[in-house]
């Protein structure tokens, strides 16, 4: 009876486990979606909240093709829920690349299009909290874009290594959004020994037109409208370092990375000059620049339990934003904050490839800004989070 | 606060799993066998309980890098990516051997190919031989019967024999059980397993096989194959998170010792050669 309890248990994860791995031909298919109710207020006062919503945060649908055994493209949309449009919902392109296994380079590909971005914790953030990551959060750079990558793993499993040229816009920016000035990337990650992961990642962009969008109204007038403020600006000299540790050690993990982000900004305005009638009579233009610097830490600590089904989890960060005026860079209050919380998580299923997986997800986040007078904002976010897939096999010939 | 560390230990124990049972997961080649030796074990020690599934040998060690099971069964060894994956989660994998297995051709017993050689073998699998007649046998259409992905099995033979990309025409089975099954109703079938599935079967046959084209050697011939003189022989494995301790380790010493070798005879494996017997001892001390 015993020997046939296995026999079921092993045909069993047979079943659930032989659509993991894809042969060449052969494509998976994926679905993964993020329901959440989101609640933010200050001080705690959640039933008077500055917002309420239910939304589908991800979408995820995901097509993989395995041409050959060296030969890997993915395809992935994410349709979710927004109030830009009025239909609630829209899409937005997340994944296109082609991936090559590097011949005579083990372990090593090579990666076309628009994939991960390998910066700092960005490309192996699993949502365990179903926030950002800090670099995410704070705008250093976006989690995929356009660009060619080579990545791979060190022998004998002592780290990995990524080496990148991309667009450095970011994903949602393309075609006259996006300049001829590339982003250079490196990354790596040891694993010296079990227990602990560091390293570091580094990006370096000579400019960044991404702002030009999010400025492109046409120019606007100063409050008091001696000056045309022109929407042509671009972030320059940028650049980007990120250390990061893991450690880890039975069921207890800490996770951490250090974030420094520097840049200038460039952009032109309009001097109006008017007459004693306030007719504009002429205007002068003028070049500008104001010079960034923002930094940070994010610290997570995270407990698994009851076989994984369980985690429990505690979050800190820390950023502060420095801008230019005059000759002194003094950090801007409004845009310096520490954060903290935490949350709890609970597998209906875990997801492991080729399995589907069920996740509810409970999280509180205080943002304590530090500016003066400012009230604390308290986040509540409570996810539904499921994941399945299927994989569609070629015609039998 | 040393009552919360006491709460912190006690819960961090039972998500590691119970005192008296022992996890093992992963390749489908070595699941008759370690379920044989963990029955045997049983017996020896009844209040130890060995739970045994298969999924391939990806799942086994997908399994202990997430510190699910406390052996993962792998008839390959453990990828670069695996191991830093694994040490980035806290689990540092060791690996023992517990066998070695004579990777096996097998075919229908009606057809009289007499041996082949690995080149030939290759071109089958990549679907360059159409017909047994092009190889010497009769005028038979040739029918590949090959395991999933996830298996180990699959990708050792990929790589060592195949080279390449597997014929689309190879129906790829659950198990290996299945592949004898499809290969003994199917005159013009080819399949690989490990030996141990050769054991009991009817209907099918391992062909002997040769590398240069010089000697065929049979894997069923136990003389040669431990001389190292068959082609296609391999190590089984067990990978532990850091050096086994307590129950699994008890198990994994059952396994090694002259009664779990006589086992992994009697399922049709080769016992542990020497040399890896010197490096098994060596993490076991």
């Amino acid at each position: 009876m015993h020997r046939l309890k296995v026999l079921f248990a092993a045909a069993a994860t047979l079943f659930v486990t032989s659509v993991f791995a894809q042969e060449p031909g052969e494509t998976q298919f994926e679905h993964n979606g993020w329901f959440r109710y989101t609640n933010q207020s200050n001080s705690f006062k959640v039933t008077d909240p500055s917002v309420s919503r239910f939304a589908l945060e991800r979408g995820y649908v995901r097509l993989a093709h395995r041409w050959t055994n060296q030969l890997f493209t993915k395809f992935t949309l994410d349709f979710h829920s927004s109030d830009k449009y009025t239909e609630g919902a829209t899409v937005r392109l997340k994944e296109a690349y082609a991936d090559l296994a590097i011949p005579f380079l083990k372990d090593f590909n090579f990666t076309a299009g628009l994939q991960k971005h390998y910066f700092g914790l960005i490309y192996s953030w699993d949502y365990t909290h179903p926030d950002k990551t800090l670099a995410d959060d704070r705008g250093v750079c976006a989690s995929a874009d356009y660009g060619l990558t080579v990545n791979g793993f060190l022998p004998g499993g002592f780290g990995e290594v990524q080496l990148g040229v991309y667009n450095g816009e970011g994903y949602k920016y393309a075609g006259k959004f996006v300049n001829v000035s590339p982003e250079l990337l490196a990354n790596l990650r040891l694993t010296p020994f079990a227990g602990l992961q560091f390293g570091a990642s580094v990006f370096t962009n000579a400019k960044d037109n991404s702002p030009y969008k999010n400025d492109a109204t046409g120019g606007r007038r100063s409050s008091d409208n001696k000056l045309r403020l022109m929407p042509d600006t671009a972030n320059t000299e940028r650049l980007a370092f990120a250390p990061m540790l893991r450690l880890a050690f039975g069921p207890v993990s800490l996770t951490g990375e250090y974030i420094s982000y520097s840049f200038t900004r460039k952009f032109s305005q309009y001097k109006l000059i008017y007459d004693s009638a306030n007719v504009l009579i002429d205007s002068t233009k003028e070049e500008k620049s104001r010079d960034y610097a923002q930094s940070g830490f994010d610290l997570m600590p995270l407990v698994t339990l009851a076989g994984r089904k369980v985690e429990v989890y505690g979050r800190y960060s820390m950023w502060e934003r420095k801008e230019q005026s005059g000759d002194s860079m003094p950090v801007n209050l409004g845009a310096s904050f520490t954060r903290f919380g935490g949350g709890v998580n609970y597998h209906f299923v875990r997801r492991e490839k080729g399995k589907p997986g069920m996740g509810f997800q409970l999280a509180w986040i205080r943002e304590k800004s530090r500016k003066e007078g400012a009230e604390p904002k308290d986040t509540f976010m409570a996810q539904f989070r499921f994941e399945w897939d299927a994989l569609l096999k070629p015609p039998a010939l | 606060m040393k009552r919360l560390v006491s709460i912190i230990a006690t819960v961090a124990l039972a998500a590691q799993g119970f005192a008296g049972e022992v996890m093992v997961k992963g390749s489908d080649t070595m699941l008759n066998l370690t379920q044989r030796l963990a029955e045997a074990f049983s017996n020896a020690q009844p209040d130890v309980t060995v739970s045994i599934t298969g999924g391939g040998s990806g799942v086994g060690i997908n399994a202990i890098t997430n510190g699910e099971v406390d052996i993962a069964n792998a008839s390959r060894s453990i990828k670069s990516k695996e191991i830093a994956t694994a040490r980035a989660n806290g689990v540092n994998p060791v690996e023992i051997v517990i066998a070695i297995d004579g990777l096996s051709v097998v075919v229908n017993s009606e057809n009289p190919v007499k041996g082949l050689t690995l080149e030939q073998v290759g071109r089958i699998y990549r679907g360059e031989v159409k017909n047994w007649s092009e190889i010497g046998g009769p005028n038979r259409k040739v029918s590949l019967y090959g395991r999933q992905p996830s298996s180990g099995t699959f990708v050792f033979f990929r790589d060592e024999v195949v080279k390449a990309e597997y014929s689309a025409a190879m129906r790829q089975m659950n198990g290996s059980s299945q592949i004898v099954e499809a290969v003994k109703a199917d005159a013009g079938g080819i399949g690989y397993v490990g030996l141990g599935y050769l054991k009991d079967a009817t209907g099918v046959r391992a062909v002997p096989l040769s590398k240069d084209g010089q000697e065929f050697v049979s894997p069923q011939d136990e003389a040669k194959v431990k001389a190292g003189r068959y082609p296609l022989t391999r190590p089984l494995f067990q990978y532990t998170s850091g050096k086994p301790k307590g129950d699994a380790k008890a198990f994994i010493e059952f396994e090694l010792s002259p009664a779990g070798q006589k086992i992994v005879e009697e399922e049709g494996f080769l016992p542990v050669t020497s040399d890896y017997q010197a490096k098994n001892r060596a993490i076991l001390q």
